[in-house]
C-alpha cells in the first residue's frame, strides 16, 4: 500500500471525529469547520432512521431516540454499503444491546422488527413466483403463498397500538403476516391468531392443511369441522388478497 | 445533452415526461441494487425511456482500507444489466475502520495518497473493464494538506489515467470556503480529461462557508463559472443535481433549459454521452 502510516492515521481520526466527536491527534485541518462534517454524518443516519422507523421515531421519547441514534452512530461499524439497509445494523444492535432494558421500552424490539420487515419487504428483490393453479382441494393439496412474506412473533401489539400504556396493557402472543402485493409493490399485514400463525408457517413449509390439522391435537387444539371450514375460509379470503396464489399444478 | 438526477420522489414525473423532459438521467447504483418490487418497475421504466448514467456513493476510494470486492462485483453486474454508459465516483473516502458512514469526506492532499488513490483507480478501471470518472468534491477544510489542491487532482488524473468529473458548484463552495479563485483553479486542471460537469445549488451557511446542499436552485455566478468553463471544454454530458427540497417540477425544467441554452451557446455539435478520448 502506498498510503504511509501518518496520513492512514490522519484519515482514522478524522473519520472517527465524524462518528464520535472524540477530536484525536489531528493537526492541519480547521477544527471549526470539522463539526459541520460530524453534523452532517449524523444526520444522514438520523434521517435514514426517522424514515425506516416511522412509528419509533414518532412515538417514542424524542431523548431516548436520540441517545440511541447517537449510539448506534459513533458505537457501530455499519457494514451494509446501501443506505436503506442500514436501519437493520440499527435493529440488530438495538437487541444485541438491550436496548428494550436499558431506555425501558419493553416493546422496542417488537416495534423495529415490525418497521423493518416492512421496509424490507417493500424494497427486496423480487422472488420467483411459481407456477399454480387457481383451484383445487383446500384440505388435500399443496397449497401456493406469496413468497415475499415476513411472518413475525410478537410479545407487544406493535402493529395496532402507538400508545405506550395500551401496549404494554395487552402484552402477550401476537402475530402479524406481512406481503407485498404482486402488482402495486404495496406491503399490506395481517394480524393472526396463534392457531392461523402456525398454520401459515406450516403451510410455507410446504405441509397439506389435512396433515397440519392432524398435527392440532399435540398443540391442545382440538380439532373440529369449524375448524377446518374456518380455516379455509380463511385461505379463500386470503386468495383474494393475494396472499394464497393457488395450488400446485 | 443536459440530465438530472433520478429521484424517488419525481420519478413517476420524470417517466412521464412531460412536466420534465431531461436528455439523460443519473442515479447512484447502491440505491438501486437489489431492489424489487414497485421500485424496480420504476426503474426499468425510467431506463427504457432514457439513457443512464451512474454516479456511485460507497466505492470509498480514498480509504485507506482495502477495496470492497463484493461490492465492486454488485456494482459491475449491475452496470452491465443496465447497459449503463458512464460510472462516476468521488475523490474522497466514505468508509474507514471498517464502517460506512454515507458522506463523502476530504481525503488528505498528499502524494501518497495520490498514489493509493491512483492505484485504486486503476484496479477499479480493470475490473470495470471501463473508465472510471472521477468527481472533484466539495470540502469544508482541508486535512493535513502537503500539496495543493489542483496539484493533488492533476496527479491523480495523470497517475491513473481516469476521466474528470467537474462539479461547477463544487469548485465555487471550494473557491469560497477557501479562498481562492475558481477560473483560476479551474484553469489549473487538466481539462482535457473533464468527461462529465454536475451542476447544483448550495446554500451558504454562515459569511464564510457555503454547504454543498443540492437543496437550491443554481445561483447565477455558478451559471456564469459553468459558462466560462465549458468554453474551454469538449462537449460532455451535464447534470443538473437537485436531491433535497424540491420545487415544482417546471421550474427544475427551467433550470435545464437554461443550461441546455449555455451548452448550445458554446458547443456547436452534439456528443456522445461518453467522449472518446478516454
Amino acid at each position: 500500500m502506498h498510503l504511509s502510516a501518518e496520513t492512514y492515521s490522519v484519515q482514522q481520526a478524522f473519520s472517527r471525529y465524524c462518528r464520535t466527536g472524540k477530536k484525536g491527534n489531528l493537526s492541519g485541518v480547521q477544527t471549526d469547520r470539522m463539526a459541520w462534517y460530524r453534523e452532517m454524518v449524523f444526520n444522514i443516519f438520523a434521517d435514514a432512521l426517522e424514515t425506516a422507523f416511522p412509528i419509533a421515531f414518532a412515538n417514542l421519547p424524542q431523548g431516548k431516540w436520540d441517545s440511541m441514534t447517537k449510539e448506534f452512530c459513533s458505537q457501530h461499524a455499519c457494514q451494509s454499503y446501501q443506505l436503506w439497509k442500514m436501519p437493520l445494523e440499527f435493529y440488530t444492535y438495538a437487541v444485541e444491546n438491550s436496548w428494550d432494558e436499558k431506555h425501558h421500552i419493553p416493546y422496542l424490539n417488537d416495534l423495529l422488527s415490525f418497521e423493518w420487515a416492512e421496509l424490507e419487504l417493500y424494497n427486496m428483490e423480487d422472488l420467483a413466483v411459481p407456477a399454480f393453479k387457481l383451484q383445487g382441494n383446500w384440505l388435500q393439496e399443496s397449497i401456493l403463498l406469496n413468497p415475499e412474506y415476513r411472518l413475525l412473533a410478537f410479545k407487544y401489539p406493535v402493529h395496532k397500538e402507538t400508545n405506550r400504556r395500551k401496549i404494554l396493557q395487552q402484552a402477550g402472543a401476537w402475530f402479524v403476516l406481512l406481503y407485498r402485493m404482486p402488482e402495486t409493490g404495496l406491503v399490506q399485514f395481517i394480524e393472526l391468531s396463534p392457531w392461523l400463525a402456525f398454520v401459515m408457517e406450516q403451510l410455507y413449509a410446504g405441509i397439506t392443511l389435512s396433515d397440519i390439522l392432524a398435527y392440532a391435537p399435540d398443540l391442545n387444539i382440538t380439532v373440529t369441522d369449524t375448524l377446518a371450514s374456518e380455516t379455509v375460509l380463511f385461505l379463500q379470503e386470503m386468495q383474494t388478497r393475494q396472499l394464497v396464489l393457488g395450488f400446485q399444478p | 445533452m443536459v440530465g438530472i438526477g433520478f429521484r424517488r420522489e419525481f420519478a413517476q414525473e420524470l417517466i412521464a415526461g412531460e412536466l420534465i423532459h431531461p436528455d439523460f438521467i443519473e442515479f447512484a447504483p447502491e440505491n438501486w441494487m437489489h431492489i424489487g418490487g414497485h421500485w424496480k418497475k420504476l426503474l426499468h421504466q425510467a431506463v427504457e425511456r432514457y439513457p443512464v448514467l451512474c454516479h456511485g456513493l460507497s466505492l470509498s476510494i480514498g480509504s485507506p482500507e482495502p477495496l470492497d470486492q463484493e461490492f465492486l462485483r454488485y456494482v459491475k453486474s449491475f452496470l452491465e444489466e443496465y447497459q449503463i454508459q458512464l460510472y462516476s465516483e468521488h475523490i474522497s473516502y466514505s468508509k474507514c475502520d471498517n464502517a460506512h458512514m454515507y458522506d463523502l469526506l476530504p481525503v488528505p492532499f498528499r502524494m501518497d495518497a495520490v498514489r493509493h488513490i491512483s492505484e485504486r483507480i486503476q484496479q477499479v478501471q480493470d475490473y470495470m473493464q471501463r473508465p472510471l470518472v472521477m468527481e472533484i468534491v466539495s470540502y469544508y477544510t482541508p486535512v493535513a494538506a502537503e500539496m495543493s489542491e489542483s496539484d493533488f487532482i492533476s496527479e491523480i488524473v495523470r497517475q491513473s489515467g481516469c476521466q474528470l468529473l467537474l462539479d461547477v458548484n463544487n469548485i465555487y463552495v471550494n473557491a469560497f470556503n477557501h479562498q481562492y479563485d475558481a477560473k483560476e483553479f479551474i484553469a489549473q486542471l487538466p481539462l482535457d480529461k473533464v468527461g462529465y460537469i454536475h451542476m447544483a445549488g448550495h446554500e451558504k451557511v454562515t459569511p464564510d462557508l457555503i454547504i454543498d446542499t443540492h437543496a437550491d436552485a443554481i445561483i447565477d455566478p455558478v451559471y456564469d463559472l459553468f459558462e466560462g468553463t465549458i468554453q474551454r471544454l469538449k462537449p460532455v454530458p451535464v447534470l443538473l443535481e437537485r436531491d433535497y427540497n424540491f420545487p415544482q417540477l417546471p421550474e427544475l425544467q427551467g433550470e435545464l433549459n437554461r443550461l441546455k441554452a449555455i451548452c448550445n451557446k458554446h458547443w456547436s455539435r452534439n456528443h456522445a454521452l461518453v467522449s472518446g478520448n478516454i
